[in-house]
This record gives structure tokens, C-alpha cells and sequence, in this order.
């Protein structure tokens, strides 16, 4: 009788687990958020968009400070310079993200047409290309610049990533976040759900981890661990090394899947990079 | 690390090193434990840092002529490479327990 019972309780588990990892975006969203809202109960849905700072009191008063006298203001000035900046050509980033490039929330999107997640670092590129100039890095200097400059002229913009519904493979990209997110990894054997969504808001030695609720909103940042900015993918990167696990390449597939996994569990919370982080 | 993922990277890294043990050059230890680390990143997409760090002492060792430590270290590196693999295999399913309903 016991073993029955055992049976068809693992059965149930077992069709839970897969209803769950076989949801649509919507309802992954939801529940997704869901979780954050029953975890940190005392923080307004709309706060998340500030990081670990919307979780931790004791922190964010210091944070607030430190806004007043924001750490990216130059790489905003640096930025808009780079952004203005006459390609050879006679035309500029301006030729393909308007006068003032508050284009945060058209990414990342969806690229119908290659088959592909477009981000906004990578679209930043593919203009330079498009008009003979060099690509830039994409983890730090000129990239997390531009990007904080065309960041900062969006604020306020609402994150609304879309998963086309008429085309697999952007589902199929989606469900590749979704997985690289709740999948262990390296020699610590952590997903990025353990330490930013079951465990959020726990000491990790003398570190709180953030909520993954917001985590795509802000960037880059201005991170006092690099004395630097940043853009997300080195901070996937870090993470990863972190967690002893050989990082992805900065704008590839996987990196690129997983920005667009992550940004749209966090729709329908504002952008609002380039933002100071510890 | 969980418990069920530590005891099968413990006993793979035992039957592996025993298996290891008995034969061959250090260098074909060394160059046995890079082929397979590649080769587990080539299927899986997985890769720890520690195994090429691994990897490279044991070649830094043998440099220096330390064959014991070396060989110890190639072993160690290729037990890491199983404890990958075991991970990817695991984490294949085990992922879908991780989404919340």
C-alpha cells in the first residue's frame, strides 16, 4: 500500500514539475513574479526595478546618497559624445537610434527575420558595422557608455518584451533562458534561481543577493566591485565565474536567450539604468 | 552541492582514478584528461574553471619535473571532467523542479 502510495504521489510531482516547466510565458511571468511579491511582501511590486535595494533597508539609504551624485553621470557625458559622434560615412549612432536613442525598451526583441535575439548592445554594433566602423566591446568602456547614455534617455520607459506567439523559434529561444536560468551549473553547482530568487535576500559571505525580479532593468551599471561600468553580459559573465562555471561569450546565443529570458519576467517594470550597484 | 550529485562525482572520481592509475605516461594522463574535458564541453555546453586549472598544473608540473604531483593532479582534473558530465546528465531534467508553479 505504501509503495501505491508512493507511486502515485512521485507521478503527481512528476506531472506538476512538467505543467510548470512546460507553462507559456505569460504564466511562467506570473508565477514568477508571484513568488517575489509572497517572498519580500513588504516591498511595492514596482520597487523591484532597484535591485537588492528594494530588499535590503539597511543598504539603500547609503545607495540613495550615492544617487545624488550618480558614479555613471561620465559615462553618460562619454556616451553622448560617442553617440554623436560622425561615423566616415557622414552618419552616426543617430542614423539608426533617432537624435536621442531612447530606444531601451524596443529591446532585446525579437528578429523575425534572422531568427534571432536582437539586444540593444548588439543592435549598437550591428549599426557600427552597417556603416564601416569597428565594433565595440561589449562588457565594459565604449559600449557601457553608449549604453548609458541611450539607458539614461529612456528612463521611465515601461520593459515590454514580446514572445511572438507566430514563430517557435522565439518560444524556443525563450525556453533556452528559462532553462540556462534554473539550471546548475560549474563546480559550485548553483542555478541562477538559487542565489537570486530561492534565496534572495540571504547572506552570501558579507553579500545579499538581489531578487532576479528587476534584475534586467538598470543596466549598465556603475559597480564598486569594478570601480567601473558594466554592461549585463559581464555581469552574467562574473556570475558564472563565481560560480566556478567557464562563462558564455558576451552577446552570443546563450547570453543573448538568457537577457531575453530574465527581461521578460521583468515586463511591466520601469527602466531605469545606467544605475549604481556595490 | 547536492548530496545525490557529491556521492556520484565522489565515486566517479574513485573508479576514474583507479581506472587511471595503472597505466601510461603522465603525459598521456594529461593529454587523456584534456581530450575528455573538451569533449564533455562539446556535448554539454558545461565547463568549470577548475578543470583547466587543473589541467594546466599538472602540466606546469610536469614541466618542472614533478611526475607524481602532476600525474595526482591529471587525475584530479579528469575526475572533474566526470563530475561535469554528471552534472549535465542530471541537470538535464532536473532544471523543470526549479520553475515556479
Amino acid at each position: 500500500m505504501k509503495k501505491i502510495i508512493s507511486h502515485v504521489a512521485f507521478g503527481l510531482l512528476g506531472l506538476s514539475v512538467s505543467a510548470a516547466a512546460v507553462a507559456g510565458p505569460a504564466e511562467d511571468r506570473a508565477a514568477f513574479q508571484k513568488f517575489y511579491e509572497n517572498r519580500f511582501p513588504d516591498t511595492p511590486v514596482s520597487d523591484f526595478q532597484n535591485g537588492v535595494y528594494s530588499i535590503l533597508p539597511s543598504a539603500r539609504a547609503q545607495w540613495e546618497e550615492i544617487e545624488e551624485f550618480p558614479p555613471y553621470e561620465l559615462a553618460i557625458e562619454r556616451g553622448e559624445e560617442i553617440y554623436n559622434k560622425t561615423f566616415a560615412n557622414g552618419k552616426s549612432l543617430a542614423s539608426c537610434f533617432g537624435d536621442d536613442g531612447a530606444v531601451r525598451s524596443q529591446y532585446p526583441n525579437w528578429d523575425k527575420e534572422r531568427g534571432m535575439v536582437v539586444t540593444m548592445e548588439l543592435a549598437i554594433n550591428e549599426c557600427l558595422e552597417a556603416n564601416g566602423e569597428k565594433p565595440l566591446k561589449y562588457k565594459k568602456g565604449a559600449m557601457a557608455d553608449v549604453s548609458a547614455f541611450m539607458s539614461y534617455n529612456s528612463r521611465g520607459q515601461m520593459v515590454n518584451v514580446e514572445i511572438p506567439s507566430d514563430d517557435p523559434r522565439a518560444l524556443a529561444a525563450y525556453e533556452n533562458g528559462k532553462e540556462h536560468f534554473y539550471t546548475k551549473r560549474g563546480q559550485l553547482n548553483f542555478a541562477c534561481a538559487d542565489c537570486h530568487m530561492y534565496t534572495a535576500g540571504n547572506l552570501y559571505r558579507a553579500d545579499t543577493t538581489s531578487p532576479a525580479f528587476g534584475h534586467a532593468t538598470s543596466w549598465p551599471v556603475f559597480r564598486s566591485k569594478w570601480q567601473a561600468m558594466g554592461t549585463l553580459h559581464r555581469r552574467f559573465a562574473g556570475c558564472h565565474n563565481n560560480i566556478r562555471a567557464n562563462p558564455y561569450k558576451a552577446q552570443g546565443e546563450e547570453y543573448r536567450n538568457l537577457e531575453y529570458f530574465v527581461t521578460y519576467m521583468s515586463n511591466d517594470l520601469e527602466f531605469n539604468g545606467p544605475a549604481a550597484r556595490k | 552541492m547536492n548530496h545525490g550529485l557529491k556521492a556520484l562525482a565522489v565515486g566517479l572520481a574513485l573508479s576514474v582514478s583507479s581506472a587511471f592509475a595503472g597505466s601510461g605516461t603522465t603525459a598521456e594522463h594529461i593529454e587523456a584528461a584534456t581530450a575528455a574535458y573538451k569533449k564533455v564541453a562539446k556535448e554539454t555546453s558545461y565547463q568549470w574553471t577548475v578543470t583547466v586549472q587543473a589541467i594546466k598544473a599538472a602540466q606546469k608540473a610536469l614541466d618542472a619535473g614533478d611526475d607524481k604531483g602532476a600525474r595526482e593532479l591529471a587525475h584530479h582534473a579528469m575526475a572533474l571532467v566526470e563530475a561535469t558530465r554528471t552534472q549535465a546528465k542530471l541537470e538535464s531534467e532536473n532544471w523543470k523542479m526549479r520553475v515556479p508553479k
